[in-house]
């Protein structure tokens, strides 16, 4: 094998640093793509179990829609193809105020958002209808009925499918790179091009991402367990 | 009876000693090269004229013409077969990568020779002198690298300008693209104030866009960028080749020909060659 | 804003039939990742969901840590990994199909190993023990009972995966595989109208995913409850 190993450069000159600020990034984008997520999600999710069929069919097109196009191709679509339909004024703000970040932001955070959709609305079904039935049958309307009943136990049933979903956003948040956002996996090819010392780059970059997966995960695992409902059947247990 | 044996003997050494001698022992690329029958490339397809995809998507350029017109016949003479040219795309990112690992063998594209790539890899002579400027908007306030600080400006993430950009000019604010459509793409639509890439990169940029009197290539060159042609380190006899096809093309003038093909008057992209460049490009060729 | 559909039809047989079938003059094609991917990686798939179910440590602990690994870390990342490391160690040129390939296959074998581990576990455990009683071996009863009934279980599951397979080769335009995406980018940088491309190309991946995912719908419902 025809390769030097020089662990040093991750430490030494500029490395540190970057792979430090592509973490930020990482995280910025993350979250902000997240709250838009789950924003759209619960607001989707719920308008398609709700016996109006107007916005029923509102929310499945936005559903399908964003859900069946992969991820690349909306970060090109928003970066790109969006701006120049904005009025000048918001386009020349956004120009100079991280364009390339807000519309990673968008594209991860409205693809995602169908995708918790879909988790929350099979959340939803899995309540029998009788609980549903019930609640109104006792005096609540039916949005008090979603809002008391209903909506509670669907979030705690959606907490390992959901940690699954926001996991794979915060991993699909490195497609982003390719729009010049500079998050991790960003970084971790920059530190490669100064260096060229491809493995110990990655190798940073991976660790990274491992253990911000790694704690994620064992955090909600702690929230499922703190929140759970006595005697409610949570389906597995085991985190999805 | 030992007489005759002893001059057959002699006779049979004798002729193994004048006997033509075998093959030439091949080594490195060109023995890679001869056991393949294919000598791959890394070559840029967003880099007009140097290797692009033209408007009937084919894969042309002038660096490619150079290898299939130049490096092509003299390998072929060289290892005494005919051989296949498959052309692979390289980006700044993955040209070294792609060579040292084998995927590739010649980068022929629109890479510059410097000291420190030197280290990892070997260059040809140079086939091509431009430098570092700025591609921007008729009318930007921008002329030149002293005055980007602040604005967005584009480049190619591991490419020489970018690295100067961050050195020189660290209050731009450099936006780093994986690959050049993407970086002028932005440019295009306004997202960056300007895109840095070799002159005449910009000017082959300018040439094809939509609107080319938009666009304008301003900018003393912020840095010199002669282009070689890559290869792998330690391969002399490789290089040896590919320095004598470049040399004899200067020499013949088809070099000169396939330049006016692309940067002459009736060029792809009209970029008149210097006097003194036309100097330097004949002083590369050593004497036989 | 004018809408230039011309670009897409000027340019259509570029982007279908290079960028989504993949015959042109370029290695390309969504399909011609997409397929052998989805194929390879179910196959990978089968042997690592067995792999966590298995009685032995020293098979289900690494294939737990494969599991675990792979879904801690970004497809790209992935893809950089086999792109820049395995030439490196192996020392041969790999074609970016290949990388490619391997990327996507060793990533999904993961996630679809999940989907076999949970559709084998949703089989009763009373099979098992039937199947034991009338005299088949371990092996026997996994290949002839639980494995057909699991597969039935699992199906629209896996289809869910296949289709994100499926969106997942877009990203191998990122190392150049001239794919859907990397056909529409080439175009668009000549013709500047990245409205109309990307939007025909969000609908040709949404016809084909759509078209997988009310397959997964109707066979839900097909199967009813397990």
């Amino acid at each position: 094998m025809n390769y030097r190993f020089d662990w040093s450069v991750l430490w030494t000159g500029q490395s540190g640093q970057w792979l430090l600020s592509g973490l930020i990034t990482t995280l910025e984008l993350s979250v902000c793509a997240w709250l838009l997520a789950v924003a759209l999600g619960i607001l989707s999710g719920a308008l398609r179990t709700v016996p109006y069929r107007v916005l029923r069919a509102l929310a499945t097109f936005y559903v399908e829609f964003f859900r069946n196009v992969p991820l690349l191709v909306w970060m090109f679509f928003w970066y790109f193809a969006v701006p120049p339909l904005l009025p000048e004024v918001v386009r020349e703000w956004l120009f100079s105020h991280g364009l390339e970040f807000w519309a990673a932001v968008f594209a991860l955070g409205v693809y995602s958002g169908a995708r918790f959709s879909e988790v929350l609305r099979s959340g939803i079904q899995s309540i029998p209808r009788t609980l549903l039935e019930a609640s109104v049958a006792s005096g609540l309307t039916v949005p008090q009925a979603y809002r008391y009943v209903i909506l509670p136990i669907a979030l705690r049933l959606i907490i390992p499918p959901g940690t699954n979903e926001s996991l794979n956003l915060l991993k699909n948040s490195s497609v982003a790179l390719t729009i010049s956002v500079a998050e991790l996996t960003f970084q971790t090819r920059q530190i490669e091009t100064y260096t060229a010392k491809a493995i110990e780059a990655l190798t940073a970059g991976t660790l990274i991402y491992l253990v911000l997966c790694l704690s994620i995960a064992t955090v909600m695992g702690w929230v499922e367990r703190r929140t759970a409902i006595p005697g409610l059947i949570t389906g597995g247990g085991r985190r999805a | 009876m030992k007489m005759m044996l002893a001059l057959a003997l002699a006779v049979a050494v004798l002729a193994t000693g004048v006997a033509p001698a075998p093959a030439q022992q091949l080594t490195g690329t060109l023995e890679k090269v001869n056991q393949s029958g294919v000598l791959t490339i890394g070559t840029r397809t967003g880099s007009p004229p140097f290797a692009y995809v033209n408007a009937k998507n084919e894969w042309v350029g002038f660096s490619i013409d150079l290898v299939e017109e130049l490096v092509k016949p003299a390998v072929e003479k060289k290892i005494g077969k005919p051989i296949k040219v498959e052309k692979k795309e390289s980006t700044p990112p993955t040209r070294i990568p792609l060579l040292t690992s084998n995927a590739v063998d010649l980068i022929a594209g629109t890479m510059t020779d410097t000291r420190t790539r030197r280290e990892s890899i070997d260059f040809s002579i140079t086939f091509f002198v431009t430098g570092a400027q700025f591609l921007v908007k008729k009318g930007s306030p921008i002329k030149g690298i002293q005055n980007i600080d602040g604005k967005r400006i584009a480049a190619q993430q591991g490419s020489t300008n970018a690295r100067i950009i961050r050195e020189k000019a660290p209050k731009a604010q450099l936006r780093e693209f994986p690959d050049q459509p993407a970086a002028f793409q932005a440019l295009l639509q306004g997202q960056v104030d300007a895109y840095t890439n070799d002159g005449i990169q910009l000017a082959g940029l300018k040439a094809k866009a939509p609107n080319p009197a938009q666009w304008d290539v301003v900018g003393d060159f912020f840095s010199y960028e002669p282009y070689g042609m890559a290869m792998r380190k330690n391969d002399s006899d490789f290089r040896a080749v590919v320095n004598a096809a470049l040399m004899e093309g200067i020499e013949s003038g088809k070099y000169f020909e396939i330049y006016d093909k692309w940067f002459g008057a009736k060029g792809e992209l009209p970029y008149p060659m210097s006097a003194a460049v036309r100097s330097f490009m004949i002083y590369q060729v050593v004497p036989k | 804003m004018s809408l230039d559909l011309g670009v897409i039809w000027r340019n259509l047989d570029f982007l279908l039939i290079q960028g989504f079938l993949g015959f042109g003059n370029f290695v390309g094609g969504t399909l011609r990742l997409a397929i052998p991917s989805i194929v390879l990686g179910f196959i990978l798939g089968i042997f690592i969901g067995l792999g966590r179910l298995s009685g032995q440590w020293w098979i289900r602990v690494p294939a737990t840590i494969y599991v675990e690994f792979f879904r801690g870390v970004p497809l790209v990342m992935v893809i950089f990994w086999i792109w820049f490391i395995i030439p490196i160690l192996l020392k041969t040129k790999i074609p970016e199909f290949g990388v490619a390939l391997t990327a996507f296959v060793i990533f999904e074998a993961a996630y679809l190993g999940e989907i076999v581990r949970a559709g084998i576990q949703s089989v009763p455990r009373g099979q098992v023990e039937a199947a034991t009683a009338v005299g088949l071996t371990p092996a026997r009863t996994m290949r002839h009972v639980v494995l057909p009934q699991a597969l039935k279980n699992m199906i629209p599951s896996l289809v869910t995966q296949f289709i994100v397979l499926f969106k997942d080769t877009s990203l191998a335009s990122i190392i150049g595989f001239m794919d859907l995406t990397k056909a529409a980018q080439v175009v668009n940088n000549r013709e500047i109208r990245p409205f109309e491309l990307y939007l025909f190309i969000a609908v040709v991946y949404w016809v084909c995913t759509y078209s997988m995912s009310r397959y997964a719908r109707s066979l839900e419902k097909r199967l009813g409850p397990a």
